[in-house]
């Protein structure tokens, strides 16, 4: 790269939120270089599987281009505990959310920021930001230092940059999960058929129990066009003291398990990937989402919301990035990078929009998710709940009369139950 | 009572087997470096089961380290209780690349 001109803007990372700033900045005409460390935009790119799609209508005209995979109609929910089952089947009457690679549906937006006229330059590990007296004038590179007028910051979860720049506190393992997950190769029908699916049409499925070993956490299945994506999301903030397997164990342990198995049964695996997730968005989120020079969008400013039975970051991720893009825009066309600007035209936007509302109304969600007896004595309460219900000798126990049992078996006091509901309840 | 005869479980694949799914180009020169000595302190040792990729192995006591098969998620570095975890990206495009993720 060199010494070069400076640039209206440069993008640390050609993510979904990083591609969009792009994007929408280069077809409004500014400057933009936008790094990718991978070879390629997506390439280091990992998600569970599915995209929401309403905001991005917004964000890009052309969605219906996109790369997607399945439109997702049918929602499961099952607890696991050895050859006990519980089952949530709930098909919508409507779709809003696809299945995807993210590798490639990010490849799709930086083709777009390119199109627009924004430079991208892949295989560019940044190395630092480069700031002069507290505000941030460009990013080093190796051996380059490159000046931008506004740098924004969409490095994802693991936020090296921001940590080293001091403009957040060192992660946490309370604040994050580790999620992975395993690609199966099967063709469209044998999906359709397996999956009871129509032509055409996704399932979501998040699974708890035994698949995460009782650990906080949870396993998911998202069908693709004519591959599966099957893996697990474990909190890290118990890790030390709970996995008792190593992650990928556990993995494996969810395609082979004999309740399982059938589903997945003679699909070759393709890929097997990890990445890091937000567990606590607000915990996780910077002090501000813009400073001097700077503003901060996607994972790498905490967007991620994971509710326990829907999880979406890539819309608020690229939704960020939209918002950065027209504040960005607004900023310079004042002639005006400073925090105090940056704050008023777009952390003001964001902290406004349905992304920062919904992450503060849920705060409680993932305040429950942390208790490991939420995972660990809750799904044995349900099934052990159900179990007094239908397996019946000669007695046919009264329904709070199976509830106070399966409660007593758990060692869970009622009033910690009814407490417990009340909070995830009022937090829904 | 009588419980349907459960499908016997199928054999789980090692960790190599898994990483030879994927598509790298190796730096010559390591993009983590493990502080070793620091890991003879620590009691729990949460590298070798929160690695995904089983970087992190443990031999008659000490953690041996490697970097080839590393995913890049960065979980090391944030379970590591004892900062012994030196960790960056791969440079120039190198390490895992995804296809389908």
């Amino acid at each position: 790269m060199g010494q070069s001109a400076e640039f209206d803007a440069i993008v640390v990372g050609a993510g979904p939120a990083g591609a969009t700033a792009a994007y929408h900045l280069a077809k409004r005409g500014f400057n933009v270089l936008l790094v990718e460390r991978g070879r390629g935009a997506g390439s280091k790119q990992v998600f569970g599987g599915r995209i929401y799609a309403e905001p991005l209508r917004e964000v890009f005209d052309d969605l219906d281009k996109a790369p997607i995979h399945r439109w997702v109609r049918r929602e499961r929910f099952t607890i696991l505990d050895g050859d006990r089952e519980l089952t949530l089947d709930f098909r919508a009457g409507a779709s809003t959310s696809f299945t995807a690679y993210l590798t490639q549906f990010t490849q799709w937006i930086a083709q777009k920021a390119v199109d627009a006229g924004a430079v991208l330059a892949d295989e560019v590990r940044v190395d630092g930001l480069w700031l002069d007296g507290g505000r941030v004038r460009g990013i080093v590179a190796g051996p380059d230092r490159v000046a931008a007028r506004v740098v924004i910051v969409a490095e994802g979860v693991n936020r090296l940059l921001l940590e080293r720049a001091g403009f957040v506190h060192r992660a946490s393992p309370r604040e994050l999960a580790l999620g992975v997950k395993e690609v199966i190769k099967l063709d469209k029908k044998t999906i359709e058929e397996r999956f009871g699916l129509e032509e055409g049409e996704g399932l979501a499925w998040v699974l708890l129990g035994e698949v995460t070993d009782f650990i906080p956490g949870g396993a998911f299945v998202y069908t693709n066009r004519d591959t599966l994506s099957v893996g697990l999301v474990v909190h890290l903030g118990g890790a030390y003291q709970l996995l008792r397997d190593q992650v990928h164990v556990l993995a494996e342990r969810l395609r082979t398990h004999p309740r399982l198995s059938r589903f997945f049964e003679g699909g070759d695996i393709m890929e097997y990937s990890a990445h890091m997730t937000i567990e606590d968005s607000v915990g996780y989120m910077p002090e501000h989402f813009a400073y001097d020079g700077m503003v901060i969008v996607g994972d790498a400013a905490g967007l991620l919301l994971n509710t326990g039975l829907t999880i979406r970051g890539v819309d608020y991720a690229a939704y960020s990035g939209y918002l950065a893009a027209k504040g960005v825009e607004r900023a310079l066309s004042e002639g005006d990078a400073s925090a105090e600007a940056l704050r008023r035209h777009y952390e003001v936007p964001l902290r406004e929009s349905f992304i920062y509302r919904d992450l503060m109304r849920h705060r409680g969600a993932s305040y429950a998710m942390k208790n490991p007896r939420m995972f660990r004595e809750y799904p044995r309460v349900a099934l052990d709940t159900l179990e007094e219900i239908y397996t019946l000798g000669r007695e046919t126990p009264l329904p709070h009369e199976a509830l106070a049992r399966a409660l007593s078996r758990n060692r869970v006091g009622f009033a910690e139950f009814a407490l417990r509901m009340l909070k995830v309840v009022m937090s829904l | 009572m009588s419980q349907a005869q459960e499908p016997p479980r199928r054999k789980l694949l090692r960790i190599d087997d898994l990483l030879q799914r994927n598509v790298y180009d190796v730096d010559q020169r390591p993009h983590i470096i493990l502080h070793a000595e620091k890991c003879e302190e620590c009691e729990y040792k949460p590298c070798l089961r929160a690695c995904p990729a089983e970087c992190y192995v443990e031999v008659g006591g000490r953690v041996i380290f490697s970097y080839e098969g590393c995913l890049e998620c960065g979980t090391c570095r944030v379970v590591c209780p004892h900062d012994a975890v030196e960790w960056d990206y791969p440079v120039s495009g190198r390490g895992v690349y995804y296809r389908f993720s």
